[in-house]
């Protein structure tokens, strides 16, 4: 792309105009947060949560009658790719005592406390469907929240959570989650994680949507990536056992239905292995490449909700499934990053969204719900935003305001992700302001767990991402990265406590033939087949024609 | 002020951080700032010397490239780069002057040199500081003297490469007399001795310690053996292998003169008179201090 | 999503393929046919896992890219990196110091560098990595640490290296040194570490815990809010 042409087309740039013109103007100016009244009515009105005609109820198992996406049902109105009868498990090919699933922010922290709480590093586990590290932790970049400056406490943050969540949060999640969080912060410190911080020593903090306090600390705009990395050193450097390009498809449990292991699918050699474990955690993330209403996502390639499928036909209970959270600000253009996440400290330092005509029409750090619909209602109901040629619509992210508050610099420094990755398709965030519309983000419910993250199966553990009850059914920017290493930490230990006097009886698959028969039993008539590890993007006549000879 | 650009090179700014604090603070006195540019990479301390092999000119010819942008940039005023460690003089200016005089070697090294804005033209000056004193004028180092180095005895240990080879080296191959005319005008008296450009074993102490320790055990004690109290030297490597390994000397030679060894800036600056930050002795191993103190040239 | 676009030929490893021209390589990719297991992650230029070379039409130069980030042009020449084979030093972190020699000790190769710039050169974020090696090189680890910072750890760098380092472990070590040790921990975080172990929020955050919603509701939306 040359200098002098940007990536924006002559429609586009005009409205840009607009927007220079009114953004002095702008600058230290806010909008009237929402009452509470208000909230509720945006959200009714365009929170893709509420749309019931995309959402049907559950017709199998202990969460049977609950609304969820149709996507979401589907995966668990799914036959297993296993047949049970098909499988030995006589022959274990991992027999360890804590096997982890997932090897994200959550399933990295499980694995290391569980070593730190007297497991060899030989008898832990880490099954990765991808490589270590590679989840939605890793993508993540504004921050973490953890209430350790001196104007903030943990009680604050506790009332922003459970606010925030719309109280459905479970209270003893919440605690463990504002208590264990400054150890967090403490414990990445010693594991020389670097964050950011002011001239004196002290964390740079920054606030979020609806945190009443400056809790937010961060990596620049690659924090996920900072923490992930350095946690995948230290589980390489313990010499913790991992197994990469290896997916779990089913649980394994035994006779005293506990959960006693997994059978995995290993990607490369198309075969299936037996993992027996005492503990078994569970890490696998979340959903967005279910692709839920058509959105595009800020996931990673993998996240296909596994999790929930597996956990699901085991026993486990599923809470609050009928909650999305959608980011407000995922990338509306160009066409190749529709759905990439823009992140949230934009706003917290000074972008605004505004209109084709370049007006502020939302408070900038409301929750991300209500957010979420105010830009929808912009676009759809207001019609008021640009539409792409490839018909997506968004509006305005104003992030040269970013350099008008701070400095000149400031998105170099802080937002060097974001500055680069616009910069590829020719568009200089400095000078220009970003195109976005909410995008497909966060699984907000999933598997139930307590504060030692046992969910109602003995043996199975969970953490991250793929448990609910944490955040209610709206999530805090910043808490998802908490949750990770609050509960992978505790999961850890509690898996490594069992661990030590859990006895394993004989194996077995019966809980997959009884879901088989569950859904005989309920009329479900389907071909599908879930986990399905993947989603597919092949071309359509690659897929019209498909063969499989070897 | 003088500006030159200055070439530190990577040990000076970590184990030999006394060659270079002594140095600034002399070069100061003498009206000449030495500037460093912002980037730069390590030198190689091998410069190649298989005409086929030009890879490992990258690294120093890169090194004049930023000098010659510090000279664009009006930073400093002459065409010259200033060095102190020995090694890294060496191979600057052979590398300098392989891509000056070898057309065919030079057309390689800048189609390889990657990432840079501009190609290195040929037109930078390695000098070595003791070059820039002698240009100066011995008088003028004098004149800067306020606590003349009277009665120590010094041997200039000069070492492999200041002065080869021919062409390369800052004074006469087998009659050098820069360091001498050095000691002179800050007061002391110079002690010649036939080991002063015997290697010192340079690499060879990471993996054959007993070759530095014979090495140095013949260059101390000929020199203490004229009568020197005290070497001086221009390279961190020769610096260690005379200095910290004399511990080595001590397990194959129970019996030998230990003599302290120090930066020939060290000695400029304790004759100047700039205190203990420039003089940085404390960085030196035999500790100088008590010899200098018994002839009076150090303030308890 | 209707593609208007022109459609343009590129070679996946030698197989030509008629793509539509304003797909990235990773969808482009996709639309042949593959479908990736390995070579794909966040598919959002974070992770590194799609790591690219190619060659374009007519020229020789040998560039590098992520496949998730790159669009396709007319004769690409494509092969796709998905893992470079490097291992990984292991070493306690509490018993290591930031001194000097510490990245050479366990990095020794880093004397192998020729300054020759081919790592910065392939690096797809624009990191200058020859300047982050050489600064390991000789110690400075601040300098290691701050350059690094935005590396995904591709492998474009390590495959390419003729000193055959592998830029990416050196930089993990030195970022991790320098925040452990010369950044150093914030006292404030310690100190509330401290007050939450004695027991200092127990009281207030029970009674949050125990209060209703309608309770709860009220403190929230009149909660102080202080973002100074």
């Amino acid at each position: 792309m040359s200098e002098d042409v940007s990536g924006y087309l002559d429609y586009m740039q005009e409205s840009i105009r607009k927007v220079e013109a009114t953004r002095a103007s702008r600058v230290g100016k806010s909008f009237k947060r929402m009452t509470a009244e208000e909230r509720q009515q945006v959200l009714e009105a365009y929170h893709p949560d509420w749309k019931m005609d995309k959402k049907r109820e559950l017709r199998v198992g202990t969460s049977k009658g609950e609304l969820m996406p149709l996507e979401v049902a589907d995966i668990l109105e799914a036959h297993s790719t296993i047949e049970p009868d098909k499988i030995d498990l006589s022959k274990i090919d991992y027999d360890v005592d804590v096997l982890v699933i997932g090897a994200g922010g959550a399933g990295l922290s499980a694995a290391l406390l569980a070593e730190e709480n007297g497991i060899a590093p030989d008898n832990i586990l880490i099954v990765q469907k991808l490589r270590l590290g590679d989840a939605n932790s890793k993508m993540s970049q504004g921050g973490i929240q953890a209430a350790d400056h001196p104007n903030d406490s943990p009680t604050i943050h506790y009332l922003d959570i459970i606010g925030g969540g719309h109280y459905y949060n479970k209270p003893e999640l919440v605690e463990a989650m504002v208590k264990d969080g400054p150890g967090v912060i403490k414990w990445h410190e010693e594991l020389g994680v670097l964050y950011d911080k002011l001239d004196d020593g002290t964390m740079q903090l920054a606030p979020g949507g609806g945190t009443s306090r400056r809790r937010m600390h961060s990596c620049k705009d690659y924090t996920g990536l900072e923490i992930t990395r350095v946690l995948v050193d230290e589980v390489i450097n313990r010499e913790i056992g991992y197994v990469e390009f290896t997916s779990a498809v089913e649980f394994i449990k035994d006779d005293m239905d506990q959960v006693a292991g997994a059978v995995l699918y290993d990607m490369d050699s198309d075969e299936y292995k037996i993992a027996r474990a005492k503990s078994t955690i569970l890490a696998t993330g979340g959903f967005g490449r279910l692709h839920i209403q058509n959105f595009e996502t800020t996931n990673h390639y993998g996240a296909t909700g596994d999790g929930i499928v597996m956990a699901y036909r085991a026993g486990a209970n599923l809470v609050h499934l009928d909650s999305t959270q959608f980011h407000p600000t995922g990338s509306a253009y160009p066409e190749q990053i529709v759905g990439q996440l823009c992140t949230e400290k934009l706003r917290a330092r000074g972008a605004q969204p505004l209109n084709a005509d370049g007006e502020l029409f939302v408070y900038p750090l409301e929750t991300r719900d209500v957010e979420a619909s105010a830009l929808i209602r912009e676009c759809y109901g207001r019609e008021r935003g640009i539409t792409t040629p490839s018909g997506v619509k968004g509006v305005w992210l104003d992030t040269p305001l970013i350099e008008l508050i701070n400095g000149e610099g400031t998105i170099e420094r802080q937002f060097a992700a974001m500055f680069r990755n616009y910069n590829k398709f020719g568009i200089d965030i400095r000078k220009e302001p970003m195109l976005v519309f909410p995008t497909l983000h966060y699984q907000n419910g999933g598997v139930e767990i307590n504060v030692k993250c046992e969910t109602s199966v003995p043996g199975l553990y969970a953490a991250g991402e793929v448990c609910g009850g944490v955040h209610g059914k709206n999530r805090l920017m910043g808490n998802s990265q908490l949750d990770l290493y609050v509960f992978g930490r505790r999961a850890g230990k509690a898996a490594a406590e069992r661990a030590k006097t859990a006895k394993i009886g004989r194996l077995n698959l019966d809980h997959i033939d009884r879901y088989e028969k569950l859904l005989k039993q309920e009329g479900v008539e389907t071909e599908r087949k879930s986990p399905i590890l993947l989603p597919e993007y092949r071309g359509e006549k690659t897929l019209e024609h498909q063969l499989k000879i070897l | 002020m003088t500006r030159l650009a200055y070439y530190p090179g990577c040990t000076l700014k970590t184990k030999a951080k006394n060659f270079e604090d002594s140095t600034l603070a002399t070069a100061e006195k003498l009206g000449i700032e030495l500037v460093e540019p912002e980037r730069w990479n390590c030198c190689g301390t091998v410069h190649s010397l298989s005409t086929d092999d030009v890879m490992h000119h990258l690294a120093p010819v890169r090194n004049l490239l930023r000098m010659e942008e510090l000279r664009d940039a009006g930073k400093v005023d002459s065409r010259q780069v200033v060095t102190l460690c020995a090694m890294c003089y060496n191979t600057l200016k052979r590398s300098n002057t392989v891509f000056n005089t070898d057309s065919d070697r030079r057309k390689k090294i800048r189609d390889n040199m990657y990432k840079e804005e501009k190609e290195y033209s040929g037109n930078v000056e390695v000098v070595h500081y003791l070059e820039t004193l002698r240009e100066m004028g011995w008088d003028k180092v004098k004149e800067a003297v306020v606590k003349p180095l009277t009665g120590l005895k010094v041997a200039p240990y000069y070492g492999c490469l200041l002065l080869r080879p021919r062409g390369t080296g800052i004074d006469d191959t087998d009659n050098p007399t820069i360091m001498e005319d050095l000691l002179e005008a800050l007061g002391a008296e110079a002690v010649g001795f036939a080991y002063s450009q015997k290697c010192c074993g340079s690499y060879n102490t990471v993996h054959m310690k007993d070759v530095v320790a014979d090495l140095a055990y013949k260059i101390l004690n000929h020199a203490a053996e004229e009568g020197a109290e005290m070497l001086i030297t221009a390279c961190p490597l020769c610096e260690y292998n005379l200095g910290p390994m004399q511990s080595e000397v001590e397990k194959k030679h129970p019996v030998f003169d230990s003599i302290p060894v120090v930066y020939f800036t060290q000695l400029m600056a304790l004759a100047f008179g700039l205190g203990e930050e420039a003089t940085a002795f404390t960085g030196n191993t035999p500790d100088p201090r008590p010899l200098l103190r018994e002839k009076g040239l150090l303030e308890e | 999503m209707e593609n208007n676009a022109e459609y343009v030929t590129i070679y996946v490893m030698g197989k030509k393929h008629e793509v539509p021209g304003d797909l990235t390589i990773m969808k482009a990719m996709e639309y042949a046919g593959h479908q990736f297991t390995r070579g794909a992650g966040c598919r959002g230029g974070f992770c590194g896992a799609c790591a690219t070379i190619y060659r374009k039409k007519g020229s020789y130069k040998l560039e590098g890219a992520l496949a998730c980030q790159k669009i396709v042009e007319d004769g690409m020449y494509i092969a796709q990196i998905p893992f470079s084979p490097a291992e990984k030093t292991t070493y306690e972190l509490d018993e290591l110091r930031p001194d000097a020699n510490t990245m050479l000790e366990y990095y020794p190769e880093l004397s192998r560098c020729l300054a020759c710039n081919t790592c910065t050169k392939a690096c797809p974020q624009d990191i200058m990595v020859m300047d982050y090696v050489q600064a390991s090189l000789r110690g400075d680890i601040e300098q290691a640490a701050k350059l690094s910072f935005d590396c995904i750890s591709c492998g474009l760098c390590a495959v390419r290296c003729p000193a055959e380092i592998v830029p990416y472990n050196v930089g993990q070590l030195a970022r991790r040194l320098y925040a452990k040790y010369i950044d150093g921990p914030s006292q404030h975080v310690l100190d509330r570490v401290e007050e939450v172990e004695e027991g200092k929020y127990d009281e207030e955050i029970t009674r949050l815990m125990k209060a209703s919603k309608e309770e709860l509701s009220e403190l929230y939306n009149n909660r102080e809010i202080d973002l100074k």
